[in-house]
């Protein structure tokens, strides 16, 4: 489950019009919400509050041996309209599962975002300020976001740490989103890291999509995939170390009339490992994932599998008599998942690693239970067990 | 003496080593390079053995060893590790930093691992080991400094100077912390596994031979209640004395309380289990406190050194107070015991202010693991120059003498409880000179007493008298001298009558180990003196040895006669004291009986007439 910054970063990105799907970073976000979710370790409390449409603050309290917390706050120039508080929250929204990709949609005009006042211009770049203090530790968690233009934001996101090399670190994140492509580069004071990440979108571009006229043909055949492929390349001026990848993707849009599904292939040429993943939206309430990974250089491989089963309550007594509903007529509903009383996620792995996860919302409270196991390991099959609440107002 | 270490049963079966090796090297938690467990593949000492140099060697029996040597090892032992190693840098070097500044990338940060070979060669080592064996508890190996000197560290990347360079240093640091911390542990789990399986019909056997060491101590103390007199004044003694006075040669012995000796059993568990509780017992004086007697006694006990079976006695004796269990038979035992102190002493003499400042180092350690003896041992060492200083005239004057007799000074230095030392020691530097140059200048023992005797006895008489607590560090000094006590009750008995029965706890097991030449030879003539005490002693405890036993009875036999003789006359000198009486005739009557003869012995008993007469 996001944590609740997360949740209004992601809101931010969403009223700035900002696709976070169209990054190479993204590219197989699907197979990391299936496969390489973390699972919650001792007990972890949350409680925040979006107290006006541009603030938030959230405190958390852990327990993991030591009695742990954070503290954090956020600051938002735009202000974020959607439901934060955890009774009526989506929960699409905060359980990251199979992602389905929509359309891609035209990056803004410069000159909409203009706002002119008396002959001048008043608007303002849209900035997020996020900081977050662990408190035993002291390290500090600092963002800076800018949205620089329609189709360019700054990410500048800094750790100070006293056990880090040189107190701390900073990562410096340009991003540029045209749509039809994206480009990234970034820079780190760790090691003195550049990298440049870069995703190009095969097919219409959206940009000029609504103004060129459409050939008949393109009409009847609505676009129902789309393949990205896009590639990284870092390099450490201090440690003369670097790395880099490849990377293709093909997914279904909503156009797709069969069951949404995304496949992913990966490679390395440096290290020599190759990734594919496949994962389907089975239904309505069913994900199913995989990932094989392989490596031509050792030969070593891994299998991993992964499922997110959303569980809804079945009311018998009135089951019926909502089949006999007439389509169209819409139940009004509290919350948009009211019915949704968990959300179990699994994965496997060759070595019979496992890890569970069951997330769900009592009351106003979201849940999520999480353990790993290593059946291999028979005197210590749990690894870790873990329960998080939050609660947000 | 000569250690035979053995090396190539070691090089034999190493299997076990690895295992435990491997363990080691998984332990600490390992560098984000290394993915997977460390595996000790390969493990062979080599041919040659490392060199080691004895520099002290503080316990030596047959089931036990304490040693300090001096190791160097440049031979060709090598080892062979296996493990996986994270060959893509961006993976090792954003796995330890925190997610948040992460460039969190997509596959670049792909793992590959690798399997890495690395042989451990060339190793050198230099350092300075502590070896502690005892077959019930193991062999524990410490360093005290860092031994490693350098090492070549060859691995499947060696054509890559950064991965090399990288490997060697972390490898170093490795072994570093293997060799300071781990390697000890590895080595008494190894040795406990060997006495416990494929020795443990002999270590059952030994535990009961212990046993019987054990008891044996505890006899002779025993006894004493039984004749019944503490030298100082407990009135249920005082009792007992009366009673048993009657019977001279038990006042001889007795001159412990029964209460007195379990104290001091407590004491001297005490300082062996680390606690810092010290059972404090009355009218004692610890030797911490007797810096000064000490040296004085190092100074005058060389005179007594000199003659052979006395040096041998003496060595017992200070065995006795390190506690050896003394399982070797008497004349091996004998002369470990004098080899050692010679060890030490050539060790610090001619080493120079280098050594010597290792030697204080090491001392601690000792301290820790010794009793009330060691204690005063330490200040003595610890203040090492000085002592130095007053025994250099020794061999500088005598060199070939040296050998024989220096270490037998050290003996004194270190273990003030040696019967041999007397109060004339005490009391003046002058004295324990004199003392000394007569033991120096005679090379036959019988000579040497006679003219040590004359010049440590008569000085030392008012040396005393002024300066009583000099003369505290003796032991003897009390039991014999009721004048003493008169005179400076506080200081000075507590102090003799605690090192008395010190002496004899410890005393007795290595009594036993005499041989019968050696306790004829004691009892006979200027010995006699000593020889009823510690012979007492040894009867009790012996149990086993039977006829030893008799014989250190016959010789106290011998010895009360001439004592009674003597008292006799000492008796009628002084009739101050009621309670003396047990005490002084014993006293007395040695020293009467030992000055004419003019024995080294004398020193401790001869001290007590010149008391008298003062």
């Amino acid at each position: 489950m996001l944590d609740f910054m997360d949740h209004v970063q992601n809101a931010f990105y969403e009223a700035s019009h900002w696709n976070l799907d169209n990054s190479y970073g993204a590219l197989n976000a699907t197979a990391k919400a299936l496969l390489d979710f973390r699972t919650p370790r001792g007990l972890r409390l949350q409680i925040s509050s979006l107290a006006a449409p541009n603030f938030a603050t959230s405190y958390t309290i852990g327990s993991v041996g030591v009695v742990d917390g954070s503290v954090s706050y956020l600051y938002s120039s735009l202000p974020l309209l959607r439901p934060f508080k955890s009774a009526d929250l989506d929960l699409h929204h905060v359980i990251r599962g199979y992602r389905h990709l929509q359309e891609l949609r035209r990056p803004d005009e410069a000159w909409w975002w203009e706002v002119w006042h008396c002959g001048k211009r008043i608007d303002r770049r849209d900035t997020l300020l996020y900081g977050r203090i662990f408190l035993p530790r002291s390290t500090l968690e600092a963002l800076y976001l800018r949205r620089l233009s329609p189709t360019r934001q700054l990410k500048i996101s800094a750790v100070s740490d006293s056990t880090l090399n040189n107190g701390g670190t900073i990562l410096a994140l340009l991003q540029n989103d045209v749509g039809k492509y994206s480009t990234e580069y970034m820079y780190s004071t760790d090691s003195a890291l550049m990298g440049v990440r870069g995703l190009y979108n095969f097919g219409p571009d959206p940009r000029v999509g609504s103004t060129s006229p459409v050939a008949a043909h393109e009409i009847t055949e609505p676009v129902q995939g789309r393949f990205s492929a896009g590639a990284e390349l870092y390099y450490g001026l201090l440690n003369k170390s670097g790395g880099i990848s490849t990377g293709l993707r093909f997914t279904t849009l909503p156009n797709h009339t069969g069951f949404p599904y995304t496949m992913t292939l990966t490679l390395n040429p440096l290290m020599g490992n190759l990734s594919s993943t496949y994962a389907v939206k089975a239904g309505p309430n069913l994900a199913l994932c995989s990932r094989f990974d392989f490596n031509f250089y050792s030969y070593e491989s891994e299998l991993q599998l992964g499922c997110e089963l959303w569980r809804r309550r079945r009311n018998t007594d009135v089951e019926w008599a909502v089949k006999r509903l007439r389509p169209d007529w819409k139940r009004p509903t509290v919350a948009p998942d009211d019915d949704v009383s968990g959300i179990l996620k699994a994965r496997v792995d060759q070595d019979w690693r496992i890890g569970l996860l069951w997330e769900g919302r009592i009351k106003e409270l979201l849940f999520t239970l999480g353990a790993s196991l290593d059946l291999k390991r028979r005197e210590q099959i749990f690894r870790t067990v873990g329960v998080e609440l939050q609660y947000s107002s | 003496m000569a250690f035979n270490f053995n090396w190539s049963p070691l090089i034999a079966d190493t299997s076990r080593a690895r295992e435990m090796l491997t363990i080691a090297l998984n332990k600490s938690p390992k560098p984000p390079i290394i993915v997977d467990d460390i595996i000790v593949t390969e493990l062979n000492l080599g041919s040659t053995p490392p060199e080691l140099e004895i520099l002290e060697i503080g316990d030596l029996a047959e089931d036990r060893f304490r040693g300090i040597f001096k190791m160097s090892y440049t031979g060709d032992a090598f080892l062979t590790l296996k493990t996986k190693v994270q060959a893509n840098p961006l993976n090792t070097l954003l796995s330890t930093k925190p997610d948040f500044a992460s460039p969190q990338p997509l596959a670049a940060a792909s793992g590959l691992t690798i399997p890495l070979q690395i042989t451990l060669s060339d190793i050198r080592l230099s350092g300075f080991v502590i070896l502690v064996f005892s077959k019930q508890k193991g062999l524990t190996l410490v360093f005290r400094n860092d031994p490693l000197e350098s090492l070549k560290v060859s691995s499947t990347f060696d054509s890559i100077p950064f991965v090399r360079d990288y490997l060697q240093k972390e490898i170093e640091g490795q072994l570093r912390v293997l060799f300071m911390e781990d390697l000890p542990a590895i080595i008494h789990r190894l040795s406990l596994r060997l006495w416990s399986e494929e020795y443990q019909e002999l270590e059952t056997e030994q535990r009961l031979d212990g046993s019987k060491d054990t008891t044996a101590p505890i006899d002779p103390l025993s006894t004493p209640p039984q004749d019944a007199v503490d030298a100082f004044g407990n009135p249920l003694d005082e009792d007992q004395i009366a009673a048993l006075s009657l019977d001279p040669a038990s006042e001889v012995h007795a001159s412990f309380s029964q209460k007195n000796i379990l104290r001091l059993a407590a004491l001297s568990e005490s300082q062996r289990t680390l606690s810092l509780f010290t059972p404090s017992i009355r009218e004692a004086v610890f030797r911490a406190w007797a810096n000064n007697s000490d040296r004085a006694d190092s100074g005058s006990n060389t005179p007594a050194l000199t003659l052979s079976s006395l040096s041998r006695i003496q060595s017992t004796f200070g065995s006795i107070k390190s506690n050896t269990s003394s399982v070797a038979s008497g004349s091996t035992g004998n002369d470990t015991q004098a080899t050692r102190p010679s060890l030490v002493s050539a060790y610090s003499g001619p080493a120079g202010l280098s050594l010597s400042a290792n030697r204080s180092r090491t001392h601690p350690m000792r301290k820790r693991k010794k009793r009330v003896v060691n204690l005063r041992k330490d200040g003595t060492e610890s203040s090492g120059v000085s002592t130095d200083a007053t025994n250099t005239p020794f061999p500088s004057t005598n060199v070939s003498e040296t050998a024989s007799v220096i270490p037998e000074e050290r003996e004194g230095e270190e273990e003030p409880t040696t019967p041999p030392r007397s109060p004339t020691k005490a009391a003046g530097g002058g004295l324990r000179f004199e003392g000394k140059h007569g033991s120096l200048d005679v090379g036959e023992p019988g000579r040497v007493v006679e003219k040590a005797a004359p010049g440590g006895l008569l000085p030392a008489a008012p040396l005393l008298e002024e300066a009583p607590k000099l003369s505290k560090s003796k032991h003897t000094q009390k039991s014999q001298s009721g004048v003493f006590e008169n005179e400076s009750k506080r200081s000075r008995p507590p102090l003799s009558s605690n090192r008395l029965r010190t002496a004899q706890q410890t005393t007795s097991p290595l009594l036993r180990s005499l041989s019968f030449d050696k306790v004829s030879s004691i009892s006979s003539g200027s010995k006699i003196p000593l020889s009823p005490r510690s012979s007492e002693d040894g009867t009790a405890s012996t149990g086993g040895i039977l006829e030893q036993a008799w014989m250190l009875k016959m010789a106290h036999e011998i010895a009360r006669k001439v004592q009674e003789e003597k008292e006799k006359e000492a008796v009628g000198q002084d009739p101050d004291t009621p309670t003396r009486r047990p005490r002084p005739r014993p006293q007395t009557s040695k020293s009467a009986g030992m000055l004419p003869r003019g024995g080294l012995w004398t020193d401790e008993e001869v001290d007590a007439p010149p008391a008298y007469v003062a």
